[in-house]
């Protein structure tokens, strides 16, 4: 695809007819076809020749140059492309990879230019670049403009048109907070025309708390977060104050080194607070296996090698996965290398054994009504304690028992008592207690009266202790433990030993201090790493354009897609840097721009040219995320619910996925009121049975942070039927009779509620139409409009016509249905 | 059709929704797209499956089997106790292991250490059946009475000891999730039959009562890495065969046909305006969502299914949910094009229950298998219709539990040697290939690693699987990793 890429970018784009760059042009090919036996994998390397560096090609073994720069003709490496004869050709015929005559010409043409070699984009360090050359001065709102009208110009293409104001308003705003506008902020927006309305617009939504419940969800499946462990059991966690951490740090537009260093090492940091330490259970998000019979110490080396390759992905963009068994094929990774980074992940004192749902190290993490209710009983505790105490001076029988030797008591009892009565009272447990209070009754009322009351205390605070929830975070042992080179990443074949480090190809290690995780983090946000910084900003311009500038945002390497903007994306990182990790002065600069703020209107001659929309003559388009849908439905139907946080919760799923899953070892217990209208974030997430509600999302098994976006029948049987999406469209219809008067207003309302927009006239006529015809057959079905009025648990106005109520309940569930509403348009 | 051809036609229509989309009435798109839809790289949006990688080399042999049915035995049936009869292991019932069959072999920690466990007998007897003389345990009469039909596999090893991982081996590939599975990639590579239903289905079903099923995970059926529309779609046994097939309570077809109407005309208008024709492709989804809705429902209705037929797959095959009505329903599926069934019935983890529930698990899925291969059989289906019968690994042949304690003997896991049976879509019938040794422990000829099987089965398709590849980060996945013989002697 690469490849395909490169030649499309010189011949499909036309007058784009740049020299051979080495990046774009003659990489791909080579780690397409050749890296697999000549690239940086020492053991599977033949004839020790490596073509991943200039010297390999330069010289091959024999001492022959293998290319002769500016003389194709008399280069080997050309002979052997070219060669009919088996035996010679490469890559041989066994490998199933083979070069097209245009691969070839291409090399050629790079020999006959001089073969300029060039390391791979995405390692060399990040140089602000200086912003390109433009025709149309006019045109660009901001930097980043620049760029894309500069490659647009080489074309002979020009940006679209802004797209209207109200197409754009529900584009940001469903972009920044997941939620369409609301007809007053529309309104509102409309009216406004002072120049800077739309930067005003984009600080409102920026401000608002939803814009936090809206990033999240993309942070949410790259830390493969989920509300249970996985595997067999799938036993319940409670990682969800975590979550809640997240959200909280994207409101208040925690800077993204920040942001880093929490969350991978928040627990090292000198006098680390509560909240830091709360950050790190980001890498305690992966699955658990609690399978009996698996060996605790494979598991444990599991989760080490997933938190190794999870940071891998979301801060380096590189796949190191491939280097458990052996040297990457493709990237400057070794195997030791992969070791060397999994050993920072390689000193908690987890175990890997199943047990406990919450494996240590935890962290408690009480609400703030708990915190209260937790000192007023530890109060209680410590004062009954103490009175206690007073009592147990002045007990002869008791003194006595606790005082005379082991060998002179006779009874068991006697021996459970004392032993019961040995710590002091406060840190007595209740099976403690209650031996004593039994031991003593009838004896001294006074006495036990105290003690069962203490007794119930500690029952009282027990409980509420088991209701608090336990986030698993990260800690490093007190002793450090020895990392290995393991055969085939298996836990029980260590080979070398190695000592935490980074990769050699890039930037060093502070050395100042001895290397844990909190180096590795701070190493990740280095300026001088020159990965980080264009890795996060590739994603987030995913969130707004549908795609990356590298398409392939979790691989950076040789294998991945090269910039379609390389200068743009080093703008962006160098900005990010320079506004010291400025999240959401980001994404005002994206939202800001043109490109952005065009139409995403295409002529049929650009979607030929340009189907992928690499060069960006048109604005985003394409279908939004299916949880942001379902967070559509909800609040053009009013319905959504408010609370930012807390405990996930179970809304609407069809009977028995549960059960039929797990053989009725689990069941769903749907919630109802409010529960029922969070946002989709808030869904509790069972690992081996996901929410039924949602497609295309990551399974939360592991990182991903690449959306998919499909289109099957199933998403429309969903969109279309689903409990949440009907009873949407009851309460929007609802709402459209209430607001309004004549059937030519409630269209227009109901319409616009989901669209942001009036209906055309030929819009407005196949819905009035559609409406007559659905308010005749309600008319003579009096029990399918009683069975419709009813799907939700929510109520129904009771002075609403309900054959009327009904026939607006389809139509807006087909508005709800409408390619438009379901896309970013 | 020719496969080439059709992976030519498949690239054809693939360009030309990519080029000219716009502004072709609705009418005349929907049943050209609805077949490429459901193909392998036009399924995704139109956007996307023009970015998306070529098609992958598919159909360089003529396929044996057009679709194949995956009888998925979760938990491990014994191979000791049903299919591999070994006269020495009556002889050596109640000693302990010979060392030499154990030495250095990694077990479950149930196990733990081999040594000292003893030898345990078969619990019923075996005879030979049929011209092929095939050895079946009289636990399995039904299979045993086709066992002409069969191609028994003896020498199956594997390399993971514990359930999911070694599912998921068998079934993507790899022991750690997230690969793209076995009908993910046969959707992949050679697209769908039907232009009315899903191309890989999933249905699952477990032993009554027993104590001793593992669950399903969706990462059985899942696509990995491969477009998530490749995924396999579980037909559940309660509610919607399909989620959220049928439409809301008071809306009828009719009436939904008007909404659906409505809505392409609606979206054809913002198709040109727009121009995106991935506008296009969601108005062919949702007219192949409207058949679903029809087909499916026709798909599990069993009323024209004659009271022979019915009997044929046993009393259970009137519950929804069981592995006979399953069998049945793969049948259905077989004829209306699925390209994949992969059914999976679960209970077969007998560590302490092969004198009480190997009974029960038998009884639950002797009969309906070997009555599909008959039913296929009698509708000319067999021939083209792949039938695999077997489970992620074997089982001990020596005893788990105490050799006093009959009621709870039991077999702990053994990858080291298994048994899996196949039938149809190009098998030899009435054969046995490979053997274990004379205490079924260890094989001893043509070994059949799991990658060996794929290619084999991927063979049997019609496909190359070294060919079948994805790039996913970086890397040309396959189904059998770096690996795999394709074992030629059973093919027909």
């Amino acid at each position: 695809m690469l490849i395909g890429f490169s030649l499309l970018a010189l011949n499909l784009f036309g007058k784009e007819n740049s020299p051979i760059d080495f990046n774009r042009d003659i990489l791909p090919i080579f780690s397409d076809n050749c890296f697999h036996c000549h690239g940086p994998d020492a053991k599977a390397r033949k004839a020790d020749l490596r073509l991943d560096q200039p010297e390999g090609l330069l010289l091959s073994s024999e001492n022959t140059p293998l290319l002769i720069p500016g003389n194709p003709d008399s280069s080997e490496i050309v002979k052997r492309l070219e060669s009919k004869d088996s035996d010679e050709v490469m890559p041989p015929p066994e490998s199933n990879r083979s070069l097209t005559e245009k691969q070839i010409r291409t090399i050629r043409l790079w020999i006959e230019q001089g073969a300029p070699w060039q390391d791979h984009w995405s390692f060399k360090k990040l140089t602000r670049p200086n912003l390109p050359e433009i025709q149309n001065r006019f045109l660009p709102r901001n930097p980043l403009d620049h760029f894309i009208l500069n490659r647009l110009e080489r074309v002979g293409l020009s940006f679209n048109p802004e797209a209207n104001k109200e197409i754009l308003i529900r584009r940001v705003s469903l972009d920044l907070t997941g939620l369409p506008p609301t007809l007053e902020e529309l309104d509102a927006f409309l009216r406004d025309d002072r120049p800077d309305a739309y930067d005003r617009l984009i600080d409102r939504l920026l401000l608002s708390p939803r814009y936090g419940e809206r990033m999240v969800w993309d942070w949410l499946e790259a830390a493969r977060y989920a509300d249970s462990n996985g595997y067999q059991g799938d036993r319940e966690r409670t990682m969800w104050p975590w979550r809640d951490w997240v959200i909280k740090a994207l409101n208040t537009n925690q800077p993204f080194d920040q942001f880093t260093i929490d969350q991978l090492a928040g627990d090292l940091v000198p006098t680390a607070r509560f909240d830091q330490i709360l950050a790190t259970g980001f890498n305690r998000n992966h699955m658990i296996n609690g399978e009996g019979g698996r060996i605790p110490e494979e598991n444990r080396m599991e989760y080490v090698m997933d938190m190794t390759e999870t940071v891998g992905t979301v801060w380096l963009g590189l796949t190191l996965n491939c280097c458990r068994c052996h040297d990457h094929k493709f990237d400057p990774l070794t195997r030791k290398e992969y070791y060397q980074l999994s050993a920072f992940f390689n000193q908690t004192p987890i175990n890997g054994g199943g047990g406990d749902p919450q494996t240590a190290p935890i962290l408690t993490v009480p609400g703030r009504e708990q915190k209260t209710q937790l000192l007023t009983l530890e109060t209680k505790i410590q004062n009954l304690s103490m009175e206690v105490s007073t009592l147990e001076k002045n007990i002869p029988a008791l003194v006595a028992l606790t005082e005379i030797s082991e060998q002179e008591l006779s009874k068991p009892t006697e021996k459970e008592v004392r032993k019961a009565l040995a710590p002091s009272p406060c840190s007595r447990n209740k099976d403690q207690l209650n031996k004593i209070a039994e031991f003593f009754t009838h004896k001294h009322s006074v006495y036990v009266n105290r003690i069962r009351a203490l007794q119930n205390l500690v029952n009282t605070r027990n409980q509420l202790n088991r209701s608090i929830p336990k986030v698993m975070v990260m800690k490093d042992r007190e002793t450090r433990r020895e990392s290995f080179i393991l055969t085939m990443g298996l836990y029980n074949q260590p080979e070398e030993k190695v000592n935490a480090g980074t990769p050699s190809s890039l930037p060093d290690l502070p050395t100042d201090r001895h290397p844990d995780r909190l180096s590795l983090a701070q190493w990740l946000v280095s300026p001088d790493n020159p990965l980080t910084a264009r890795v996060i900003v590739n994603r987030y311009w995913q969130i707004f354009f549908d795609e990356g500038l590298v398409r392939t945002p979790e691989d950076f390497g040789t294998q991945g897609k090269r910039p379609t903007h390389p200068g743009l994306l080093d703008f962006l990182a160098t900005e990010f840097i320079r506004t010291e990790w400025n999240v959401k002065a980001l994404h005002r600069l994206i939202v800001t721009s043109t490109a952005y703020r065009q139409s995403s209107k295409v002529s049929q001659s650009l979607q030929e040219r340009d189907p992928e929309n690499e060069l960006l003559a048109r604005g985003p388009r394409a279908r939004r995320p299916s949880w942001m849908l379902r967070d559509q439905a909800l609040a053009a139907s009013g319905l959504i619910s408010d609370p930012i946080g807390g405990p996930s919760v179970m809304p609407y799923q069809p009977g028995g996925i549960w059960r039929e899953a797990t053989f009725g070892k689990k069941t769903y217990t749907q919630d109802h009121g409010g529960n029922l209208y969070r946002r989709s974030v808030y869904t509790f997430w069972r690992r081996i049975v996901g929410p039924t509600q949602f497609f295309d999302v990551s399974k939360r098994q592991s990182c991903v942070v690449k959306p998919t976006r499909t289109n099957s029948p199933l998403h429309a049987l969903l969109t279309l039927n689903e409990t949440t999406y009907v009873e949407a469209a009851r309460q929007l219809a609802q709402r459209t009779l209430i607001h309004n008067d004549s059937n030519v207003e409630r269209i227009r309302f109901a319409f616009r509620s989901v669209t942001a927009r009036f209906p055309t006239e030929s819009e407005q006529h196949i819905l009035q139409e559609r409406l007559n015809r659905l308010g005749h057959h309600f008319e003579s079905n009096s029990d399918a409009v009683e069975h419709l009025l009813q799907i939700g648990e929510s109520a129904n106005e009771n002075n609403l016509d309900p054959v009327e109520h009904a026939a607006y309940t389809l139509l807006c569930n087909l508005i709800l249905n409408l390619d438009e509403t379901l896309s970013k348009q | 059709m020719n496969p080439i051809l059709e992976s030519q036609a498949h690239l054809t229509r693939r360009q030309f929704f990519g080029r000219s989309a716009v502004g072709i009435g609705t009418a005349a798109l929907a049943p050209l797209l609805s077949r490429d839809l459901q193909s392998s790289v036009g399924t995704l949006s139109s956007k996307l499956s023009i970015r998306s990688q070529e098609l992958p080399g598919i159909s360089h042999f003529v396929p044996k089997a057009k679709r194949v049915i995956y009888l998925f035995q979760n938990g491990a049936p014994s191979h000791v106790e049903l299919f591999d009869w070994k006269l020495k292991l009556k002889a050596l019932h109640g000693q302990p292991v010979p060392e030499e069959y154990v030495k250095g072999k990694r077990f479950s920690t149930m196990t733990g250490k081999p040594q000292g466990k003893l030898m345990l007998a078969p619990v019923e007897p075996f005879q030979q059946h049929g011209q092929s003389g095939a050895w079946v345990s009289n636990f399995m009469p039904h299979t045993a009475s086709i066992s002409d039909e069969l191609c028994f596999v003896k020498s199956m090893h594997t390399e993971a000891v514990n359930h999911a991982p070694a599912i998921c081996f068998f079934l993507s590939g790899s022991e750690i999730p997230g690969r793209p599975t076995l009908g993910a990639w046969l959707t992949y590579g050679l697209g769908s039959e039907s232009e009315n239903l899903p191309s890989f289905v999933v249905m699952t079903s477990v032993t009554k009562n027993t104590t001793c099923g593992q669950i399903f995970y969706d990462f059985y059926w899942g696509s990995g890495f491969l477009p998530s529309k490749l995924q396999g779609v579980k037909f559940r046994s309660i509610g919607d065969p399909v989620l959220y097939l049928s439409n809301p309570d008071g809306v009828n077809r009719q009436v939904r046909r008007g909404q659906l109407d409505d809505l392409s005309q609606l979206n054809q208008m913002n198709l040109e305006e727009f121009g995106d024709p991935e506008i296009a492709t969601r108005i062919a989804q949702y007219e192949m969502a409207f058949r679903m809705q029809s087909s499916v429902p026709e798909l599990t209705d069993l009323s024209d299914e004659s009271p022979e037929t019915l009997d044929m797959y046993g009393p259970q095959v009137h519950e929804r949910g069981s592995f006979a009505f399953n069998c049945l329903m793969a049948r259905r599926m077989a004829e209306r094009g699925v390209r994949c069934v992969q059914l999976m019935h679960a209970g077969w983890d007998q560590h302490n229950s092969i004198t009480t529930e190997l009974y029960n698990q038998c009884r639950d899925t002797d009969q309906p298998s070997a009555a599909l291969i008959k039913d296929l059989k009698q509708r000319g289906l067999l021939d083209d219709t792949l039938v695999i019968w077997g489970g992620e690994f074997g089982r001990t042949p020596f005893l788990q539990g105490d050799m006093k304690d009959r009621k709870r003997w039991g077999r702990d896991h053994h990858p080291y040697a298994f048994t899996v049976w196949m039938a149809g879509g190009g098998v030899r019938p009435g054969i046995t290939y490979g053997a274990s040794d004379d205490l079924a422990m260890n094989v001893a000829e043509n070994p059949v690693h799991v990658h060996d099987f794929q290619a084999t089965l991927l063979h049997l398709m019609g496909i190359d699987h070294e060919q079948l590849t994805y790039k996913f980060q970086g890397r040309r996945f396959r189904l059998t990793d770096v690996h795999g013989k394709i074992v030629k002697p059973i093919i027909a």
